[in-house]
This record gives C-alpha cells, structure tokens and sequence, in this order.
C-alpha cells in the first residue's frame, strides 16, 4: 500500500497509477560535470540510472567524493545535472519544491526561530493557518522526542537535538520524498545509533519514500530495502544490493542475524576489490 | 556576591571619574590657558544646555544625524545584501566602494557644498556617505556567510527567490549588519560635526567652533563632553535594541543542552 501525503495539489497532477509500486523518483542517465579552479573539468557523476519506488528506503553509498551528495541535490533540484533528466511523480525536476524535502548534514536550521518557529516555518509558508501549523508542529516535536524544547533556541542544542528539529521541520510540510544527506555524520557514535532507531520507527508509521547518502555501510544495510554502491570519482553505479531483511528492524536482533552480517561483508569486501583494481598501477 | 556586582555596575562611572581627574590634575599642572580645568568645562554645561539657540543648533544636528543614518541604512543593507548574494552585483559595486572607502567623507564636504550649498542636504550627504560603507560591507560579509543549505531549506518549503532574501538572508545576517550599523552610529556623529566645522551655519559643531574662534575653551571643552555623551548615549541605547534583536546569537547560550 502506498500512503500519500494529503497534499491535494500533487494528487491532482498525478498521472493514472500504472502500478501498485509506481515509480517515485526516475533518475534518466544523469551525468554532473563541475567546472575547477584548473582548466579541467571534474566529472562528479557519470551517467547515472536508477528508478526509486513509493515508499521505498534507498540508500546511495560510496566513498567520500564520488558524487552521492551531488545526485541527491540533484533530484532535490538545488542543482542542475549537466546530462540527463531528474524525474519526480513522471515530471521532470526544474528546482527544489516541497514534494522533495531535504535534510542535511549541517542540519540548517533558522537560527533566529525557536523549535517551534523552525518546525512550524513549513506549514506556515505552504499557508496553514497559525493555530493549526503550531498543533502539528507541537507533535511532531514530540513525535521527534524534544517536547519540552519548543522554545529553546538551535544554538542551545546539542547536534543530535538539532537533526531531531531539522527532521521534525522538513517532516512538517509533508513531502512525499525525504532527502537525507548524510544527516548522521556529525554525530557521535552514540547519539548516530539513537537517531538511527529512531528514524526507523518515525519512517515505519507511514512509510515515506526517503533517499540517504552515507558512506556507512553499516547505517545502509540497517536502514534501507536497497543500496546503491557508487564507485569513486567518477560516480558511477557498481551495484544495487537489495536488502532482504525483515521490518521492523531491531538493532539487537539484526546483530546476531547472519543474513545481515552476510550484506555487512558482501558489500566490505566489493568496495575492497574495487580499491584494489584502483591502486593496481 | 552583592558587593562584586555593585562593583561592575560602578567601574564606568569610576573610570569617567578618573578620566576627569587626570585631566584636572594635568590642565593644573600645564596650566595653559587654552586647556581649561575638568571642573571649569563642566561648570560651562548648564550654561549651554540652558541655552534656548544652543539648544535648537544641538537639535538640528541630531536631526540631520538621524536623518543621514536613516537613509544610508535603508539603502546600503539591501545592496549589501545583494552584494552578499549576487557575484555580478558584488563585482560591479566592489571595486567603486574600494575606491570610496579610503576616502575621508569630509574631504568631499567642499566639492558637495559647492553643488549643493552649505545647508542641510550638502551635510546630510556627507553623513550618508560616512554611515554607507561600514553598513554595505558588514550586510555584504554578513549575506555571504548565509549558509547554502538554509537557502536550500527555504526554496524547498517553497520560499521564492526574494522570500529567501527578506526572510532567510535577512535575519541570518542581521548580527553582522548591526555590528555594521554601530560603527555607522559613530561615524554618523564625527561626520555630522566635521561637516559643521567646514560649513558653520548651525549645529553642535558650530558651536563649538565658534567658541573656538573667540577663545571660550571652556564652552570648547564642554561642547565636547555633550558630543561624548550623545555618543555614548546613542551607542548603548543602540546596543540595548541589537542586543534584544538578535539574542538568538548571543553567546551567553553556547553551553547547549545535551542529550542525543
């Protein structure tokens, strides 16, 4: 079953559904070029293809500098692809909309509004009225655990706190695709584990179609129904692992569970091979 | 505890004091009669504040002052702000500010009064040009700091492109433009007495100009505590606003709250 989100002016643009599992986001041989201080032109990504379904957990994972950030900015439409064509819901992305919300390593958050002012931020702009913004911003920080805080300033929080608000804040508005640029990868060892139970338990109630960059393998294969592996510089697909492990997930149980130690090590050992054949002069 | 804090409340005072104090006990020992006595500059206050002209040439002042202030901080923090976020923008006024800033203001006192007389406008304009670039360059760096992704953020709530610069780069800014506008407050108040220097008409530095010419140093000397302590009085009052608009980014809150 896919749940959409009640955002009535999406739903309208929607073509028939052909599948129960319709496409969410189509990424149609995109390649991004970036101009460099040199003369030479850096290849970020390389002719990427790769269909994400509704209500699908993908993670896109590769070593660092191979374009993962790029193609989510891409489909988020902060950034222009220089080949090819980003499509959301069939329509092809011309720039950043409140269908696809993002959020980001360096959390971002507006720090001249409380919590409640960053969450409610959102709502407010797409025209909710005030009383009601406020009543769902207030759940969902306390959905987010961090009731209690609406009033705090971000500078006042911790790292953690603050991915729980810029997660609450882009949740707000209801997109249908979250962006998540690896929004762990700040954190501590400790606070990166609670947030990552979290999430699953918040992405388990409806189950929103969420795109994740990491270069954890670890978070990946816990997280998702599928990985992407990204080769090195130029990015492109080695891989797309499906990760077959049952829902809801446990940390615990997952841990002593060989099929997921089996994908921990399948995929170790392709990235090995791969760094191999590159350091082969 | 309550000695301690009554303490820190009076080091001001106490260090006003010792300033007048020094400057007591060296105008006795140079006993020069251009350098009056701190007690005799002081006795020469009530005389002018009681004043009814001085009192209207003080106003005039503050009143170009405002004005001057006024205008060139509701041009100089957009273009700052564009400058901040546009390349082209920042690349056309840049190398013109470049050539402007070194420039002292005064200095191009005779050429404006020339145009436009010795009135209120020419003085205005100097004290526009004064307050400008401090406020264009502190809204410039403080627009270019804005990070990206809060940008991103907001286009992606559906923030248009001049949403994102009243509501995002704007108040992400604002710290450094008002640090900006503080070093404008000051140089407000030194271009708004050079200028009456160089045209005497009217206003605080008329007065004491004049005071000047007919060799009244303790009118001199008292004109310069009223100017020093419309400066201070216009600078914590200002500090007073900014410190309550951005406590947001205060650093009294750094410690944060910790749990994950």
């Amino acid at each position: 079953m896919t749940a959409l989100p009640s955002r009535s002016n999406i739903q309208t643009e929607l073509k028939p559904a052909r599948k129960p599992a319709a496409a969410m986001i189509e990424i149609d041989h995109v390649s991004q070029t970036f101009k460099t201080s040199g003369r030479q032109n850096h290849l970020a990504l390389s002719d990427i293809s790769l269909t994400i379904e509704d209500g699908a957990f993908v993670s896109i994972l590769g070593p660092s500098g191979c374009g993962k950030s790029t193609l989510l900015y891409i489909v988020g439409g902060f950034v222009n692809p220089t080949q090819g064509l980003a499509k959301v819901r069939g329509k092809a992305i011309t720039g950043p909309g409140p269908d696809r919300g993002p959020v980001f390593q360096e959390f971002a958050l507006f720090p001249w509004k409380s919590v409640l002012g960053n969450v409610m931020y959102g709502p407010r702009q797409q025209g909710v009225r005030p009383a009601e913004a406020e009543a769902q911003s207030r759940a969902l920080i306390e959905m987010v655990g961090l009731k209690g805080f609406e009033d705090f300033y971000p500078k006042e929080l911790s790292g953690g706190m603050k991915q729980r608000v810029a997660l609450a804040r882009t949740l707000a508005y209801h997109p249908a695709v979250l962006l998540m640029d690896e929004p762990f990868g700040a954190l501590d060892a400790h606070t990166r584990t609670r947030l990552q139970n979290d999430l699953l338990n918040i992405w388990e109630r409806d189950r929103k179609t969420v795109l994740f960059v990491t270069h954890s393998v670890e978070e990946a294969v816990f997280l998702s129904d599928k990985v992407v592996m990204l080769t090195r510089s130029p990015g492109r697909i080695r891989q797309i692992v499906d990760i077959d492990l049952p829902r809801p997930r446990r940390r615990t149980e997952l841990l002593l569970d060989p099929r997921y130690q089996k994908y921990l090590v399948d995929i170790e050992r392709m990235f090995d091979d791969a760094d191999e054949n590159e350091l082969r002069p | 505890m309550m000695t301690r804090a009554l303490l820190a409340r009076a080091t001001p005072v106490l260090a006003c004091l010792g300033l007048l104090a020094v400057w007591q006990a060296a105008s006795l020992v140079l006993n020069n009669d251009s350098f009056p006595t701190a007690i005799e500059a002081i006795r020469a206050i009530p005389s002018i504040l009681g004043d009814k002209e001085a009192l209207i040439n003080i106003l005039a002042s503050l009143r170009r002052m405002a004005i001057g202030f006024g205008v060139a901080v509701a041009m100089s923090i957009p273009l700052g702000l564009m400058m901040g976020r546009s390349r082209t923008v920042a690349s056309f006024f840049n190398p013109l500010l470049m050539v402007i800033y070194p420039v002292p203001k005064a200095a191009l006192m005779p050429i404006i009064m020339l145009w436009l007389g010795v009135g209120d406008i020419a003085k205005m304009l100097v004290i526009f040009l004064g307050v400008s670039l401090p406020v264009i360059y502190h809204s410039f760096a403080g627009a270019k700091a804005v990070e990206e992704k809060m940008l991103w953020s907001g286009a992606a709530m559906g923030l248009s492109s001049a949403q994102r610069m009243t509501r995002i780069v704007l108040p992400a800014a604002l710290p450094e433009i008002l640090t900006g506008c503080r070093t404008g407050l000051v140089l407000a108040l030194i271009t708004m007495i050079t200028s009456e220097m160089i045209a005497r008409q009217s206003g605080a530095g008329n007065i004491l100009f004049n005071a000047l010419d007919m060799g009244q140093y303790d009118t001199v000397f008292a004109m310069i505590i009223i100017v020093g302590a419309m400066g201070i009085g216009l600078d914590a009052l200002f500090e007073r606003m900014r410190a309550r608009l951005v406590k947001w980014s205060e650093p009294q809150f750094d410690i944060p709250v910790s749990f994950s």
